[in-house]
């Protein structure tokens, strides 16, 4: 076959124009060798560097953000437990090795048992969301939001601070609840409470008083929730117990230097990992209403890649916000 | 008629290089140019640009009038015989990028001293005053008797720079709300005042006279109002001025409190 | 393995197969087409209609500079505050919506979306792009984009007016200005598609143009339009995540009370954000990474339309091809760490400034390139005086002036005195419009034949060139000397500065050449539309040009080739001595003649 057996029209400048609506045939067009990979295959990866400038872009702002900061909390002070974490870290990096397990059967043809592996991954990953559900609503009962009506988060012990005590304190509600607490008889009350429920009628005190000065509100704040000394061990144990931790309905307003930045880069980040898994999860769902044959292997290899790319992601968040 | 019209276009890419060089040439004389500079480092930025015009210009003009002469040589009305068949010249390709390599990067370290000398090497003294961004003015406050910013008797102002003549200023520049831009064009300086930072600005003004304050970065509706005004003065003007202005401030504000303005200004 | 050395194995016989069923309904066909050549025509509308309005903007704030408060016509009576004057407030829009409008939904969806989109798989010899869903979907992202910055001029406070760098704290604090508001929340909303729509349009292009070139088409026979829109599509891959992200903190920031770029305790008009603890410089940094590289994305696939047409235009092969190809790969590379150019005088730390202003003189340097290796491309050639020519030839004359004009900016000293003043604003206008619109006129002028089987009017082509060339230089020239007084940019009215006060003659001429440059578009219009029904028909390669998309018919049938294309040489095969015609097509069958020349090289 060579070349010139190719009708090769050009220069047809006298040609009409409705001419060539004419007789244009369809031609099944032939390419030259591009790189080794399919066009899915391709695709995929660069839509994955684009996913890696996006999450390089958030954790690049993450790294400038903490360490511009003046303070940064220490993982146990904003209720973060590095345990659970690894865990998810753990299930995570299992539903990678499903997903290729899917893929192995799928190629060797064992359709069901592709399924079996799919469904494990779907699951996994489902796990991993509901963990991460879990820490967000331990992160919002401690009143750790990333935004700033709901949050109970303060920087400093200041005026602001002074105000959401009192300002939480003065509830209806909460009258009431301390009314009763104040009125338990003591043997009703275990020794904790009873020390706690002394220290929270001299906060209602002062905070009531009119001349309160910032140092007192200092003393409110560690009440509320002690941090301990720098140099402390930030890993290990609770500490003096705080009053939020005594009476968990007391929900007061905590400071914590640093903490607000801190929700809004964790929400941001473990936010935009969760939605991503989310997407891969309704990829998987899709994957499962068909047969998974040999025929879906490149489907499946793509999800995985994906997959995998997530996971990858969160091999960077996990060390970044639990460890370091 | 189309060897005429190869003639117009090529002139017309012509009038580019000559109507540019018009242009700059005329435009000092029209005072549409370089405002007086009355600063010591402004020198060094003028000559500068004036460098950068030449070498710019020689650049300009040259490219421009090799265009206008290939165009008006190689017009295909005119030229004899087919195109000449050639792909590139290797020997061509480096030289012309040798040499724009070599210039500009003669250019970068020429220029490097200047800009360590107006953001780099900051003069070892007290902050002259204190300039804070403000939706739409610029608020100053002089160190007042004792020479310290922070204390109570420091004297507060609303737009009105005073600067004593032929002696290292160093402004501490800050914002309260958004981006400003403290550009006094006379004295060749420019700095955006960020919120939540505080940037040293200096400089030495060697003449007397009032100049504008501009805030340069865009800061809201008013932006184009915020507008203040600089007086270079002789040192014991300057003085006469400061004191006058303290005397004011104590009989219009008998009590400020001072941990008040401390406790927010911190 | 190298792609660019595969030698051509595939040869196939051309499999004509019957015809496909047409029975594609009118919606199928004209609006939710799959379609590469549809697609790109529905973004070369969209885009030009945003022009126009872009351009009407442009001549309000121009109204405002020359006159300031004076009542502005027509646009004075739709936006009324009293008697039709105009607001400071609205003139912050006016230059915010302007610049938003020409870069978001001008330029770069008429680069990458309109002529990539055409262009592209026409170019390298594919019957579409790889992707034809993902590809319409690319266009229907820009819809929201469309409404939401349509819609922000309506909204209760008005549209965005933090510039079209949207620095905080001005546009992250709602108190800050009348259209922190409900604009400013749509502005990024607008911003987060344009993204989208840009991303989904660049992985599609470069699997195209990676898997899908005619047999024989190697990656250094490519046009160089192709080179540059891969390599366009691959700077738009990498470098807008980054501000995706940027816009999500910053909508955060606006909508949920997170405080990324506020700093501590801020207070704009009395009102303080309550979280802070961020860095208002964090956004400037996340902002330029990418819109640095997004101006060389607004000008490198112009950069490569116009070395196609002048090599056609000027009967002779390119001069230095492989330079040019690396020169647009340094740009491109470079293009990322020169970022902080736009932040010397920001309050970033002076001694990174150093880096950013050696980094900003080096890329000056592959641009040298490109302008040498043009110049060399026309010396000794036969010109065609075209206006698809005479446009590409502006192109080169006025980057020239505009790049230059970026030596002074990078000289850090300089920056000093010139940053945020009309120097800077006759920068990017010279590259911009005198630069990259010019080069797609000349794109449109010379590719119109091909989307629409007619040739545009050449005489009213060349008035139409005329005046624009004459009325851009009249505006954009002049805006070089006013920044030599430091006539700062983005005021609503600068007079009442003593320095500034004798230069608004000046403007007053500016804005007439302004508004003329406009009314001078009504000629493009009309030959434009007219051209489209009325134009003389062209056939299949009225230049007598070489790349494959002159082989196909006029316009081309869906599937584009009607033949196998197969490539025997590079595309600027032009005057070849011994052959007769005075071009070689990418596609003529390597004859006698060509053999003897391959022979000789
Ligand atoms: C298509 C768009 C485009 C292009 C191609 C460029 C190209 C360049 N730009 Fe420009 N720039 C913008 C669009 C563009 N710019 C925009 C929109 C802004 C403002 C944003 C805003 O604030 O709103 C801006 C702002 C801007 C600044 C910030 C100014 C400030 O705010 O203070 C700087 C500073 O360095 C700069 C520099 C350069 C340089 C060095 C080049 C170089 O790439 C130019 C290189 C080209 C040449 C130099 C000419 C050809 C070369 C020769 C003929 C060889 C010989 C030359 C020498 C030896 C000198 N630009
Ligand atoms: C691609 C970008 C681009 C383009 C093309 C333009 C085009 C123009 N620009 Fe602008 N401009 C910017 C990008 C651009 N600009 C940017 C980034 C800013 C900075 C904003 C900021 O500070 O935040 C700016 C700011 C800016 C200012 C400064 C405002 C200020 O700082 O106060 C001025 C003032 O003169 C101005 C003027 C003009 C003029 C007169 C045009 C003219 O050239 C316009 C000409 C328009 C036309 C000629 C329309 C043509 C229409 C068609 C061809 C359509 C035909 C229709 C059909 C066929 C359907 N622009
Ligand atoms: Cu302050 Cu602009
Ligand atoms: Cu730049």
């Amino acid at each position: 076959m060579n070349a010139s057996a190719i009708s090769v029209p050009h220069d047809h400048d006298h040609h009409g124009h409705g001419d060539d609506h004419g007789h244009h045939g369809h031609v099944t067009l032939q390419y030259q060798p591009g790189l080794p990979l399919s066009k899915g295959k391709l695709i995929m990866w660069l839509f994955l560097s684009t996913e890696i400038m996006f999450f390089a872009a958030l954790l690049g702002s993450y790294v400038v953000l903490r360490f511009g900061a003046a303070v940064w909390p220490k993982p146990h002070h904003v209720h973060l437990s590095e345990p659970i974490g690894a865990f998810n870290t753990f299930v995570l990096i299992c539903s990678s090795v499903t997903i290729v397990l899917a893929l192995e059967a799928a190629r060797a043809n064992k359709a069901s048992l592709a399924k079996t592996w799919m469904v494990l991954t779907l699951v996994l990953g489902t796990l991993f969301l509901g963990v991460k559900a879990y820490e967000y609503q331990a992160k919002f009962s401690h009143g750790i939001y990333p935004w700033s009506p709901r949050s109970r988060v303060f920087e400093k012990p200041d005026l602001y601070y002074g105000s959401a005590v009192r300002a939480r304190l003065g509830e209806p509600a909460m009258i009431d609840r301390l009314k009763e607490l104040d009125d338990t008889p003591e043997d009703k009350l275990t020794a904790d409470e009873i020390s706690g429920r002394r220290r929270l009628q001299q906060i209602r005190q002062m905070v009531t008083s009119p001349d309160q000065q910032p140092f007192d509100l200092a003393v409110v704040a560690d009440q509320v929730m002690p941090l301990p000394a720098e140099g402390a061990d930030a890993h290990g144990g609770h500490g003096p117990h705080g009053l939020n931790d005594t009476f968990p309905w007391l929900k007061l307003p905590a400071v914590i230097p640093g903490g607000t930045m801190w929700a809004s880069t964790y929400f941001l980040l473990t936010g935009f990992h969760a939605i991503h898994v989310i997407v891969g999860l309704i990829v998987f769902a899709i994957l499962l209403l068909y047969k998974l044959g040999p025929k879906r292997a490149g489907m499946i290899e793509n999800a995985g890649l994906y997959w995998h790319f997530v996971d990858l992601v969160w091999i960077f968040l996990f060390p970044l916000l639990y460890l370091f | 008629m189309s060897r005429f019209s190869g003639i117009l276009w090529s002139l017309l890419f012509l009038a580019v290089p000559v109507l540019g060089v018009a242009t700059f040439a005329v435009a000092p004389s029209i005072n549409v140019w370089l405002p007086p500079d009355v600063s010591e480092h402004g020198k060094a930025i003028d000559g500068l640009f004036y460098f950068i015009l030449a070498l710019t210009g020689v650049v300009f003009v040259a490219t421009e009038v090799a265009l206008f002469w290939f165009l008006w040589k190689y017009d295909a009305a005119k030229a004899q015989g087919p195109a000449t068949y050639i792909h590139g010249s290797h020997t061509l390709e480096v030289v012309w990028t040798i040499i724009p390599a070599a210039t500009l990067l003669f250019l970068a370290i020429y220029q490097m001293n200047t800009w360590a000398d107006v953001k780099m090497r900051r003069p070892a003294m007290a902050p002259s005053v204190e300039v804070v961004g403000r939706q739409f003015e610029w608020r100053l406050r002089y160190p007042g008797r004792d020479g310290t910013l922070g204390t109570p008797d420091d004297l507060f102002l609303v737009n009105d720079l005073h600067v004593p003549v032929d002696e290292d200023f160093l402004v501490q520049l800050k914002s309260m709300d958004v981006l400003h831009s403290f550009f006094l064009p006379n004295l060749r300086i420019k700095q955006d005042a960020v919120p939540g930072m505080k940037i040293p600005v200096w400089f030495k003004a060697t003449e007397t006279g009032q100049f504008d304050i501009v805030c340069a970065e865009l800061c809201g509706w008013g932006h184009y109002k915020m507008k203040g005004r600089v007086t270079v003065e002789s040192r014991e003007d300057f003085d006469r001025w400061l004191e006058s202005q303290y005397a004011k401030q104590e009989a219009t504000q008998p009590e400020i409190d001072p941990s008040a303005t401390v406790a927010r200004t911190e | 393995m190298s792609i660019a050395s595969a030698p051509p194995t595939v040869r196939h016989e051309p499999t004509v197969q019957a015809p496909a069923p047409h029975h594609a309904s009118f919606l199928s066909t004209y609006v939710f087409s799959k379609d590469h050549k549809v697609i790109g025509l529905q973004f070369l509308f969209s885009t030009l209609v945003w022009f126009l309005i872009g351009g009407l903007l442009a001549l309000a704030v121009r109204w405002q500079i020359a006159w300031p408060w004076s009542d502005v016509p027509v646009l004075g009576k739709l936006f009324a505050q009293e008697g039709g004057q105009m607001a400071p407030e609205f003139y912050t829009m006016l230059f915010t919506m302007h610049a938003t409008v020409m870069i978001f939904l001008v330029i770069i969806p008429i680069l990458a979306g309109a002529f990539g989109n055409f262009l592209i798989p026409l170019m390298i010899g594919a019957d579409d792009m790889a992707f034809p869903t993902l590809n319409m979907l690319s266009y229907w992202f820009m819809w929201p984009a469309f409404i939401a910055f349509g819609a922000s001029f309506f909204v209760e406070g008005g549209a965005a007016s933090s510039g079209w760098t949207s620095y905080p704290t001005l546009s992250t604090n709602i108190a800050s200005s009348p259209g922190a508001g409900w604009g400013q929340t749509l502005w990024l909303l607008g911003l987060t598609f344009v993204g989208v729509s840009s991303m989904l349009g660049s992985v599609n292009y470069m699997t195209t143009i990676i898997l899908m070139r005619a047999p024989g088409m190697t990656m250094f026979r490519l046009p160089m339009t192709i080179w540059a829109m891969f390599i366009t599509a691959v700077l738009q891959a990498f470098a807008l995540p980054v501000l995706t992200a940027a816009g999500f903190m910053q909508l955060a920031d606006r909508t949920l009370g997170t405080g990324f770029f506020s700093p501590e305790g801020n207070i704009v008009n009395n009102w303080m954000q309550a979280t802070g603890g961020g860095q208002p410089l964090l956004w400037q940094h996340l902002f330029w990474f990418y819109s640095h590289p997004a101006v060389y994305i607004m000008i490198l696939p112009a950069m490569g339309m116009v070395s196609d047409i002048l090599t056609t235009f000027a009967r002779k092969p390119l001069f230095g091809y492989r330079p040019m190809v690396y020169s647009i790969a340094g740009i491109a590379g470079l293009g990322f760490i020169v970022w902080g150019h736009h932040m010397f005088m920001s309050g970033m730390n002076p001694a990174l400034g150093i880096t950013f202003m050696v980094s900003t003189m080096m890329i000056a340097l592959p641009s040298a390139v490109k302008t040498f290796n043009w110049l060399g491309t026309i010396w000794g050639g036969r010109v065609q005086f075209t206006t698809a020519m005479l446009f590409s030839l502006a192109f080169v004359s006025m980057f020239i002036i505009g790049g230059l004009s970026g030596i002074f900016m990078a000289a850090t000293p300089v920056d000093i005195f010139i940053h945020d003043t009309y120097f800077i604003v006759a920068h990017f206008h010279y590259v911009l419009f005198a630069g990259t619109a010019m080069g797609v006129f000349s794109g449109i002028y010379y590719w119109f034949p091909k989307m629409f089987g007619r040739t545009m009017n050449e005489f009213w082509g060349k008035v139409h060139f005329f005046l624009t060339f004459l009325f851009m230089n009249g505006t954009f020239f002049t805006m070089h000397i006013l920044g030599a007084v430091g006539f700062p940019r983005r005021l609503a009215d600068a007079y009442h500065y003593e320095t500034f006060h004798h230069l608004q003659p000046l403007n007053a001429f500016m804005t007439w050449c302004a508004i003329g440059m406009v009314a001078t578009q009504a000629i493009f219009a009309a030959n434009f539309f007219w051209s489209m029904f009325f134009g003389p028909i062209a056939g299949r390669n009225p230049w007598r040009s070489n790349t494959l998309e002159w082989t196909t018919p006029s316009p081309p049938g869906h599937g584009n080739f009607d033949f196998q294309p197969v490539v025997h040489r590079g595309p600027y095969e032009y005057s070849v001595p011994g052959v007769e015609k005075d071009h070689l097509m990418q596609t003529d069958p390597p004859n006698a003649a060509a053999a003897a020349l391959a022979a000789a090289h």
